[in-house]
């Protein structure tokens, strides 16, 4: 009887003989094990974004040629505006070059553009987070800004060799220096506390008495630059409401970020370019 | 066959199920009443902790899951009359660093620091440093990890001060280390993406007092220390933790004055947290910090600084003030050496102080230095002999430079005889003899108690701290009771002309100048500014109009007339042309006895337009140099021209024109 007592205790023993040698494990292991334990998973987020991405591409299939060909006049029609901005943004790009050299500025931080594929999304009320399907192996460093159409996306948390972990600025643990639109002076943006279906918020504070915002005259908030991370001018959300904080100095208020965030498919990572790789920028 | 309630021969019963014998097993209905009675009490204790101590548990877990932040209302502004900002507030950045967090930081660094001296084979144990050192180094090394990483951040190359730390760390544990003070808005802005949410080191705003004009009118508005928040009324959570951010307090001038009024009033809010102790918007409870309401003084910056520069330019401490001479409203309060208000916020530095200290700028020259008054006093002798009977305005005497009173030789103020001189000459040429022999016929108890009629015995009740009590108008009586000795005849000559034993201060004097102006024995100063403030209406001189004529036309020569003590008024070369504006005015040249020497001491009252008169003013100047010249029309009059000046270009300006920009 005693033995069979015994044998009934047999899991609980080894998994407290687990925890022990656990937590006695030296710390250069344990991160090995858990650095190891996401490469081991990634093949798996990996596997099953593709199929995702497979399983679009036969849904799409299913379309019919009426519906493809109105999709094709709508992405020509989108194509050719773009065209005209990408003209437009050169011949802006070379008066900015101008006015640098006749300003004698120094120059900005020059970035390269690493598209990604979201492999999958964290959302909680905890933190609000991405893995992207590319990471170390792409040249992506820790820190690097992410961005998409709709402006600032996050910054990138974790890399791993084929993945990265990108913290969402809707998460509460990002925190960045922004600037109304049109002013100069920095704002303290911070994620919110999101509900994981509600619609992303922000918040800001240590905004100037001055600068009015409400659902009816809404500010653009944009990253301010200073933070030698993110380059300034990329939208971070829209200032819905400021009120009066209770410091009685400042504002606080709340930002409404892209709706977009929650179902991203594709952002873009901002990679640094060292000086010497930067592209030489076009004469005036 | 056998029935299942006949027992076998065996002495069982086959024929029961087990859980039938069980049934009836003692032991299991003994266990069963265990179990029951655990159940019940498990019960019972769920029922208690839920139904009973549900309020207990809700009030444990609020104040677990809330924090209370208790901020001071920012203080009222400090305007001058045209509503310009002369002490204002505005945010302040810094780095702080909150120790609760650092505890198992600092205890592994200790074990650390500890390991590494033992590792030292060289080391004999009489050199390893005791626990106190080491802990105060493993806190001086986290400390300057944290503050390595804000100067990454932000470019600098920052060092922990370790006494001051050691200095935190015994008194104010519970409050957050200064890291860095001061951030320019780029460097707070990259601190606010470089450092993690939830780091120690915290960017933190705080609201400080701002003085855009520097040291103008340092003296008057005071400064402000840190002080504490105040209490929020009705605002619930007391018992929460609460975070109290410091105040300020009045420490001198207006700003102690009128703290009360200044002090804006505490708001704070109460936010749920999350297990990490970040704030989870919006708040729970606001309430609004109110600011404190703005005080508007009666001072004219445009005069003030224009006062200011002019008595920097002599190099020499002094003091100038200038009244609004119908309501007596304070324009100007000037007094040098000063200091710069911005070098109080957020604290005065040691360092600071003792320089403050070595030029003697704490000292209030306006209101509390007490001079001899020197010549300006005549004008009050005069007031005194005419109101006596004793000095007739038309009657003249003659100065031969100097005059014997009792066994001592009295000379006038430069040496030189006036010849015949009548009230007028007597003012226009500020001769001594004159007002000796004024003085000696109308005796020292009726200019002493002139110059009481026109309060010049006491503090003129300015509102501002600190105004001076050592004002002095001496007479027979006062003499002797504080010396036991008996008046001379010398000390009635001395007193007529402003010397001897009287001490008045130049506020005093400007409301001397300003009561004068208005043939009344009074002017009530007043620094706040109340547009609605009717004019002053105090005793009358009691000069008849010949009187007054005699005693206005003596003291307009003085600027006017060749041998006018201020004649420099009219000298272009010296001092701009004053345009259309009539002046009256008294010169003065007050002697002290100093260790070093005898030091001169310079003043001029005067008011404008003589006619119609507006503003007055006086000025003293401190000699520094015993035996040099320091002359009333030489270095008080540019100070006083530069007053009225700046008020002649104000009142000719076009409305909302500012005088800086007709100055071109």
């Amino acid at each position: 009887m005693p033995f069979k007592r015994f044998r009934q205790a047999n899991p609980l023993l080894t998994l407290g003989l687990i925890v022990a040698a656990w937590l006695l494990l030296p710390t250069a292991l344990k991160t090995l094990a858990r650095a190891s334990f996401f490469e081991l998973t990634a093949p798996v987020t990996l596997a099953a974004s593709r199929v995702r991405d497979l399983q679009d591409f036969w849904a799409l299939r299913a379309r019919s040629r009426t519906e493809l060909i109105e999709a094709g006049r709508d992405l020509a029609r989108v194509n050719a505006s773009f065209e005209l901005a990408v003209q437009q943004n050169g011949e802006l790009r070379a008066e900015v070059a101008r006015l640098e050299e006749l300003l004698r500025l120094p120059p900005l931080r020059d970035h390269r553009l690493e598209h990604a594929r979201v492999a999958r999304r964290d959302f909680s009320g905890w933190w609000q987070r991405i893995v992207i399907r590319k990471g170390r192996d792409h040249g992506i460093p820790a820190g690097a800004p992410v961005i998409f159409s709709g402006g600032v996306v996050g910054r990138v948390a974790e890399v791993h060799a084929n993945t990265a972990v990108v913290e969402l600025i809707s998460s509460p643990t990002m925190r960045l220096a922004g600037v109304v639109e049109g002013d100069t002076r920095p704002i303290s943006f911070q994620g919110g506390v999101n509900p994981t279906l509600a619609p992303p918020r922000g918040v800001v504070e240590l905004m100037p008495l001055d600068i009015i915002a409400s659902p009816a005259v809404p500010k653009r908030l944009v990253t301010a630059g200073f933070g030698g991370v993110f380059p300034p001018g990329l939208t971070l959300g829209t200032i819905l409401r400021a009120d009066l904080a209770s410091d009685g100095l400042f504002k606080s208020g709340e930002v409404a970020l892209d709706p977009r965030l929650g179902t991203l498919t594709e952002v873009s990572v901002l990679v640094p370019v060292a000086p010497a790789d930067a592209p030489v920028r076009a004469a005036p | 066959m056998t029935t299942p309630s006949s027992p076998s021969p065996s002495g069982q019963s086959p024929g029961l199920t087990i859980e039938q014998r069980r049934a009836h097993d003692p032991r299991v209905t003994f266990f069963h009443l265990v179990v029951a009675l655990a159940l019940v009490v498990l019960a019972s204790g769920l029922a208690y902790q839920q139904l009973l101590k549900v309020d207990a548990h809700a009030e444990a877990e609020r104040v677990q899951n809330q924090r209370r932040i208790v901020h001071p209302g920012p203080r009222g502004q400090i305007l001058d009359r045209e509503g310009r900002v002369l002490a204002g507030n505005r945010p302040r950045f810094s780095v702080r660093l909150l120790l609760d967090a650092l505890r198992s930081e600092i205890r592994t660094e200790q074990i650390r620091i500890r390991r590494n001296y033992r590792q030292l084979e060289d080391a004999a144990a009489s050199d390893l440093p005791s626990a106190v050192q080491i802990l105060q180094i493993a806190r001086a090394t986290v400390v300057q990890r944290y503050l390595d990483q804000v100067n990454a951040l932000i470019g600098r190359a920052e060092k922990v001060d370790a006494r001051d730390l050691d200095r935190h760390f015994a008194r104010e544990l519970l409050l957050p280390y200064t890291l860095l003070d001061n951030l320019a808005p780029a460097e707070y802005a990259r601190l606010l993406e470089g450092l993690p949410v939830n780091s120690p080191a915290q960017v933190h705003t705080a609201s400080v007092r701002h003085y855009p004009h520097g040291s103008a009118a340092a003296h008057t508005l005071g400064y402000v220390g840190t002080g504490d928040a105040g209490e929020i009324e009705d605002f619930p959570g007391g018992d929460l933790r609460t975070f109290k951010m410091k105040g300020t307090v009045g420490r001198d001038g207006i700003e102690k004055r009128l703290d009360d009024q200044l002090q804006g009033e505490a708001g704070g809010a109460i936010f749920r947290v999350d297990p990490a102790g970040n704030r989870i918007h919006p708040p729970l409870q606001q309430v609004l910090p109110r600011a404190g309401q703005d005080v508007r003084l009666a001072l004219d910056l445009d005069l003030q600084l224009a006062a200011e520069a002019r008595l920097a330019e002599t190099e020499m401490a002094g003091a100038a003030v200038a009244l609004d001479v119908r309501t007596g409203e304070v324009l100007v309060l000037a007094s040098k050496p000063d200091y710069d208000l911005n070098a109080f916020s957020p604290r005065l530095g040691a360092a600071a102080a003792a320089e403050i200290t070595a030029r003697g700028a704490w000292f209030k020259r306006a209101i509390q230095g007490v001079y001899k008054p020197g010549s300006i006093f005549k004008v009050l002798t005069a007031v005194a002999g005419l109101r006596a009977g004793t000095l007739d305005p038309a009657a003249t005497i003659s100065c031969g430079g100097s005059m014997r009173v009792g066994t001592r030789s009295f000379s006038c103020h430069d040496g030189t005889a006036h010849g015949e001189v009548d009230l007028v000459t007597a003012i226009t040429k500020s001769c001594n003899l004159y007002f000796y022999r004024a003085g000696l016929e109308m005796g020292p108890e009726v200019l002493a108690t002139e110059a009481r009629r026109f309060h010049l015995d006491q503090p003129t009740g300015i509102e501002l701290p600190d105004e001076t009590r050592r004002m002095l108008i001496p007479d027979p009586a006062w003499k002797r009771r504080l010396t036991g000795e008996g008046w001379a005849g010398g000390d009635t000559a001395q007193f007529a002309i402003g010397q001897g034993y009287v001490d008045v201060t130049p506020l005093q004097m400007a409301c001397f100048a300003a009561s004068v102006a208005r043939d009344e024995v009074w002017t009530q100063p007043y620094l706040l500014h109340d547009p609605a403030r009717p004019p002053q209406r105090q005793e009358a001189t009691g000069l008849n109009a010949a009187q007054r004529a005699a005693l206005l036309r003596g003291m307009e020569q003085v600027t006017q007339r060749p041998h006018g003590t201020a004649r420099i008024f009219q000298d272009p070369r010296v001092l701009a042309p004053l345009p259309g504006l009539r002046l009256a005015a008294k010169t003065g040249t007050a002697q002290k006895q100093d260790p070093k020497g005898m030091i001169n001491f310079a003043w001029l009252i005067a008011f404008a337009p003589v006619e119609d008169p507006r503003i007055a003013v006086a000025v003293a100047i401190e000699g520094d140099t015993p035996g040099e010249e320091t002359g009333g029309g030489r270095y008080a009059s540019p100070v006083a021209h530069a007053i009225f000046k700046a008020w002649l270009e104000k009142r000719n300006r076009p409305p909302g024109l500012p005088v800086r920009f007709r100055n071109g």
